[in-house]
This record gives C-alpha cells, structure tokens and sequence, in this order.
C-alpha cells in the first residue's frame, strides 16, 4: 500500500513538473493577463485585450529585440537606447536576445518556426531573404511618420532603400570604411616612412620581418577581413573594388582585378601578413596589433576608439598603398567599405507590429547617439545633433577631414547583395591571403562562382 | 516467451512507440531531405521544382570533390588511428598483472566525455600559428614550425588526429568490454598448448571481437563522412575550402547562401555514402560468416557420409 501511494505521489510530482516546464513560456502573457479587466476571458479575447493593451498608455508591453550585444561597440548603445526608452515609451519594455555570429542561422531558424522576434537587426541578406517570404515589416509609413527620412544624413538616403525601393529596416551606421592602421612608433623607431607605394611595402615587410614584427595582422578566419585586404588592392586598380563585382558591372577577369590579385600574391609572398592569418581571429591579431607585435592592422573606422584608447598618439590610418605614387595620390579619394541597409528591422506578425516599427526607429536614433556622444563615432546614418562627450580621437579627425574628398567607396561584404559572390570573394579571398592559393586560381575559381 | 511472440498485438504495441519515433523524426526527415533537394529553396518561401539542376550543379562544384577526399581521408585515419589503438590498449589493460590499469581504463575514456568545442579549442592552443607545438620545436632549436590548421594539404590530416583522439576512448571502451565477454578458459588452453600472450590475441581476441570491430567501423567510417564540428572549430572550412566535408558544404549552401536546396543536394549525397558504407561493411562481414558456415555444414556432411 505505501509503495502504491509512494510511486502515486512520485507520477502525481513528475505529471506537475511537466505541466509547470509547458506553461514556462506563457508565464510573461499570463502576467499581463492578470492587469487585463476580465480575469476570465477566452484565448481569444486575452489576444485582443494583448493588441489593445499595446495601444493604451499605461499598460506595459514586452518586445523581443535581436540584436548584437558583444562589445562596447554594441553594448554602450544598446544600454543607452534601453534607458531613452524608459522616459519616452514607459509602457514598454524590452526582452533582448543576443545575436549569435552565424550567419543568420539563428534568426532563420526563428523565422522558419514562426518565432521570429518583434525587432531584429537585419542585414542585406537577411533583408533579401525575408522579403520573399513576407516576413519584414515595409517601414515606409513609419520612416515618414517618424521624421526618420529627415534626419537621414544627405550621403545615407540610399541607405534606408532596399533593391525594390522599399524601407525594411532603419540603418544606424552610415558610411563606414576600411582603414588600414600602422603603429607609428614602431614605424619611427625602425626608420621607416609610411608607404605610398608597394615597392615602399615591401621594403617595410622586408624591415618589420627582420626584427621579428608581423608587418600586418590579418584576422583571415573572418571572411570578410580577407575579402576587405584584396578590396583595398582593387580599389587601387579600379574604383569598383568588390563592389563592382556584386552588382555584376565588372568582370573578375577584368585586367584592374587580376592585377590586383597578383600584387597582393606578390604581398603574401614577401610576407605582409603572419604565416597562420587564415586561422588568426580578430582577439588575436587585435592583440598582436595592440601589444606591439604586428605593425599594420586592417579594421573599419569603428576601430578607432579601441586603437586609441590602447596605443594613444602611436597610432594613426594610413591611406592605402598603390602600385606608383601617382595611384597613390589619385586613390586617395576611393576607400574600401561603405554603407549598407542594414540596421533594426520589424517582425510584421508581431502582436505589437506598429508599436515595434515605432520603438525600432527610435532605438535606431538612439543608437546613433550613443555612438556619436560615448565612442566618438561621428559616421552613423542619421544627423543627431549631438556632440561627443569628448573630443573626437586624432584618427577620427583625420577621416572627418578627409570625407568631403571621397569620392567613392564600394561594401563590406555584409552589404553585398549577391550571396553567391559574397560566399566566394570570402573564401577565394581568404586562399589568395594564405599564399598558398595563386592568383591565377583566385581568378579562375572566382570566375567559376560568377558563372 | 512463446505464448508472448505468438501476439502480434502485444509485439506490435511494444514495437509502436520506437517506431513511430524514427518515422517521424528520422525515417520522413530524410525522405523530406531528399525531395527538397530537387528544388530551389530558400528554407522559408515554396520550394520550385528545379529537376536535376542541383545535382549537375554539385558534381560541377570543385568543392564536392575536395569534400569527398577530406572524408576519405578524415574517415581512413580516424578508423585506423582509433582501432589501432583502442585495440592495443584494451589489450594492454585486460592483463590483470598491469599496474595502473584501472586509472589508464580511466584516463584514456576521459577526452570522450569532453566536449567537442573544449576538444577544440584545447588542439586549437596547441596547434596555432603561436600555439605550443610550434612553441616547442622553437625551444628545442627546431625549425619544424608547421602552419597546422592554415596548411590547404595537411589541415584535414590535423583535424583528423584531433577527432581520432577524442573518440579512440569510446572504441577503447567497446572493446574492453568484448574482451571482459571473452571466457579466460580459451586463453588458459592456448597457454597449456604453449601459446605466446600476443598469439593467443591474435588467434582468439582479435577473431572472437569481430562483431564489435564491425561495430566500430562503422561508427569510424560513418563519423568521417558526417565530418563537421571540428572542421567549423578549429578551421571553419578553410583556407578557401580545403577542409570541406559534405556537411560543411550542406551549412554553407544553406546558411550562407540560404540555398537550401542545393544544400540538402549534397546531404542526399552524404546520407547515400553512409549508406553505402554500411551496406559495404555489413556485406563484408556477412561474407565471411557465410563462409564459416558454409564450411561448417561442408565439414557436417563429410562426418554424417563417414
């Protein structure tokens, strides 16, 4: 008898705990439930009462938001967005998910099971891939709405417009590039000029490897460390860079990409960058380019707060070498990078659709703020009116003096818009870079992929 | 227990729940797999029907012959490596003399229970470009510094070791446990008839563990060609895809490209080689059962007409 009530007891506790794990994820709905006036309303009616509750001041709200939350790059605006919105939207709150760095697996996979989050950071591909299945809000109505068009800086209009002249998301960088940074001090104390042009590289490899410095840290794990070192080349050949080859106006087998390929197979073979770049992540070539041990560092603009903050006045962006100095002189105007449509997008079938294009577009303005005022990043997408908290950093001003003269600039590879060719200049890029693949490979395994 | 076999409700009931688990989450999965792979697919909108295209398409993709060489190569030397050695020290330590055996049981079981990723990123220290081997050669005035994992020929051969090392622990235990089933009077008779210890493993371990070999091998070669995790780790594919498998190819066409279709293309091709090597290894084995059998029966007759 007691061993029946024991193993009664035991499946009445195990049936409990099941129900409880079940009903784990209603717990948040279950919460508003109870501020809603008929305890004892149908499913039903609790979903309208949800959707009503959305609409009137008061009530709180609870949005998901998928968005990067790594670094301070991305913590201290996320942070001061949340604590904006407290003051201009009390009733809602935020459930953030931290995006993972897989390519938008995650996010796909939340999207395939009808999970996807109310606000997520899109990026173009993202963007592309959503749209045919109607899974991105069009913000058109909002972007005006919001008086978000208005305060578009003149050079991002383009930004906020996908392929089909619609807006998906709200972009918060803007035109973002490629710098390639040098330590100063290690460049003085070895006797060395800044090089113009790749004889004059060549001859710093040559210096730098002698004294056991890497002459550039490459973190060529990341595809699009390698694709922005070939960029930086090609841009000297031919204004397109990679861009040109995304949109399809330019060939690989263009004589300005071949040459390109070739003078960076001639760098890697004369040793610009350290014998394990393909499988160097940005914590360490970061860190060999910090502490001294590397000389050159290929990075976006954003870098600019850390470079500074570790390396002081013994840091500062080099504008890219060229085959003579007479390209040197004339590329000075294109740099590798630009801007993309990438930035908070809205889940069309989230309960609260308009609330969240609303809180999306004023996170999106926040976050150029805190960009703008706490890392003295003054390149986001919209025009804030603030002021940094600081002065700006010297290679800041250098590239703010240096915007007005740039004449073109091509994409980061989370810009491109053809997946296929973003997949092979990643990968192909990042063979030419180990030197163990020939620019006569790179051109023709590229041309295969274009085909 | 006859009364019990003679219900086929009673089998059929018990037989149910197990069933309706691999139907459902492996048996349609892979049927879905398969009819995916005939369209083009972006993992979220209607598939359109696209006939062979993804299939030409693949087998004109450089990648899925270099794919293919990773996992020959991956799956020959993860097989060799793990039963080699599994074979070896389970033998070492079946001997009740051994000092230390119980801790060598232990210690060589232990990477098995660690993660993939901790595995990963332990190797991943040692094999670096700055990593501790390299490290070492210097110490010793040695100018062996290998690129390990950045090397387009010998990256898969060192991601190859890395699983091979994890894994050997678990054939190891496999094995231990078919030699603990083996009766000591075998080895006691061959020892009154004068037979050395490594005789008597080669002509009875070795020959009565054949079912557990099958076993192993399977697992070996099946794990090479379903090759993934350490790949994405310690390489993450490269340099320029030369430590693809078709799994590898599967996440990037899929994740990457969001062309699920001519992902799951190359999965059809990854399932079909598994498959084929376990058809192989069974009709292997089965062969040679036949064969004893066969010359059972022969011998049978012979002694019955005498």
């Amino acid at each position: 008898m007691k061993k029946k009530i024991l193993s009664s007891l035991l499946c009445a506790t195990v049936a409990a705990t099941t129900i409880i794990g079940c009903g784990q994820s209603a717990q948040t709905t279950t919460e508003t439930q109870s501020e809603a006036p008929s305890e004892a309303a149908t499913a039903e009616a609790t979903a309208e009462a949800e959707n009503t509750q959305a609409k009137e001041p008061g009530e709180k709200v609870t949005l998901s938001i998928y968005t990067q939350y790594a670094d301070d790059d991305t913590k201290v605006p996320y942070d001061y967005a949340v604590e904006q919105l407290k003051e201009a939207y009390p009733n809602v709150e935020l459930n953030l998910i931290v995006q993972a760095q897989d390519d938008g697996q995650t996010l796909k996979t939340l999207a395939a099971t009808g999970q996807l989050p109310d606000i997520y950071q899109a990026s173009t591909d993202i963007i592309n891939t959503f749209r045919e299945s109607n899974q991105i809000m069009v913000l058109n109505d909002v972007a005006k709405s919001t008086g978000f068009l208005d305060k578009l800086y003149e050079a991002n209009k383009d930004l906020a417009y996908a392929e089909d002249g619609n807006i998906y998301a709200f972009p918060f960088s803007g035109q973002e590039y490629v710098l390639w940074y040098y330590n100063k001090a290690l460049f003085e104390e070895n006797g060395l000029e800044v090089p113009k042009t790749y004889d004059e590289l060549k001859n710093c490899i040559e210096v730098f490897k002698s004294k056991g410095i890497t002459p550039l840290a490459l973190f060529g794990q990341e595809g699009w460390n390698t694709a922005a070192a070939y960029d930086v080349v090609a841009t000297r050949y031919t204004e397109g860079g990679i861009k040109a080859l995304d949109e399809g106006t330019a060939s690989i087998t263009d004589e300005a990409y071949l040459t390109a390929a070739k003078t960076l197979e001639e760098l890697v073979a004369a040793g610009l960058f350290q014998d394990s770049a393909t499988t160097t992540n940005y914590d360490q070539a970061s860190e060999m380019f910090l502490s001294g041990n590397a000389a050159m560092f290929i990075n976006g603009q954003w870098y600019i707060e850390d470079a500074t903050a570790a390396l002081g006045e013994n840091v500062d962006w080099m504008f890219y070498p060229a085959a003579d100095e007479a390209s040197y002189e004339a590329g000075k105007s294109v740099f590798s990078g630009g801007g993309s449509a990438s930035g908070f997008a809205v889940n069309p079938d989230s309960e609260n659709a308009e609330l969240a294009a609303e809180v999306a577009e004023f996170i999106t303005e926040k976050y150029c703020e805190a960009k703008v005022m706490y890392r003295h990043n003054p390149l986001v997408a919209l025009d804030t009116g603030k002021e940094p908290d600081s002065e700006y950093p010297a290679m800041m001003k250098k590239l703010s003096d240096t915007l007005p003269s740039i004449t073109a600039t091509t994409k980061f590879t989370w810009g491109l818009t053809n997946s296929t060719f973003n997949d092979g200049i990643q990968s192909e890029s990042q063979g030419l870079v180990s030197g163990q693949f020939t620019a006569d490979e790179f051109i023709a395994d590229m041309k295969d992929v274009m085909e | 227990m006859k009364k019990y076999m003679g219900n086929k409700l009673a089998i059929f009931l018990f037989v149910l729940p197990a069933l309706a688990i691999f139907i459902i989450f492996d048996f349609f999965p892979i049927i879905q797999v398969f009819a995916y792979s005939f369209t083009d697919w972006n993992g979220l909108t209607t598939p359109t029907f696209l006939g062979l295209k993804n299939y030409i398409d693949l087998f004109n993709d450089r990648v899925f012959y270099t794919s293919n060489r990773n996992q020959l190569i991956f799956a020959v030397i993860i097989t060799v490596y793990q039963m080699f050695f599994a074979t070896v020290f389970a033998i070492t330590i079946s001997d009740k003399k051994m000092k230390g055996r119980k801790f060598l049981r232990v210690a060589y079981f232990i990477p098995v229970i660690l993660s993939v990723t901790v595995v990963c990123q332990l190797w991943s220290a040692i094999l670096s470009g700055q990593g501790l081997l390299n490290k070492l050669f210097e110490t010793f005035g040695s100018d062996y510094t290998q690129n390990w994992l950045g090397d387009r020929y010998k990256a898969i051969y060192v991601i190859a070791f890395v699983n091979a090392w994890q894994w050997m622990g678990y054939q190891f235990a496999l094995i231990v446990a078919g030699i603990k089933s083996i009766p000591a009077d075998y080895y006691e008779a061959a020892k009154i008839d004068g037979c050395s210890n490594v005789k008597a493993h080669m002509k009875i371990t070795i020959p009565l563990l054949a079912e557990t070999y099958k076993f192993c091998l399977i697992i070996s070669l099946t794990g090479g060609i379903k090759a993934f995790t350490e790949m994405n780790i310690l390489t993450g594919g490269g340099p320029n895809k030369s430590t693809f498998t078709l799994t590898y190819m599967m996440y990037n066409a899929a994740f990457k490209k969001s062309d699920y279709g001519y992902g799951l293309a190359s999965a059809s091709i990854m399932v079909i080689e598994c498959m084929l090597v376990m058809l192989l290894i069974n009709f292997i084995f089965r062969e040679k059962n036949q064969l004893k059998e066969e010359e059972k029966s022969k011998k049978r007759r012979l002694s019955y007409g005498n």
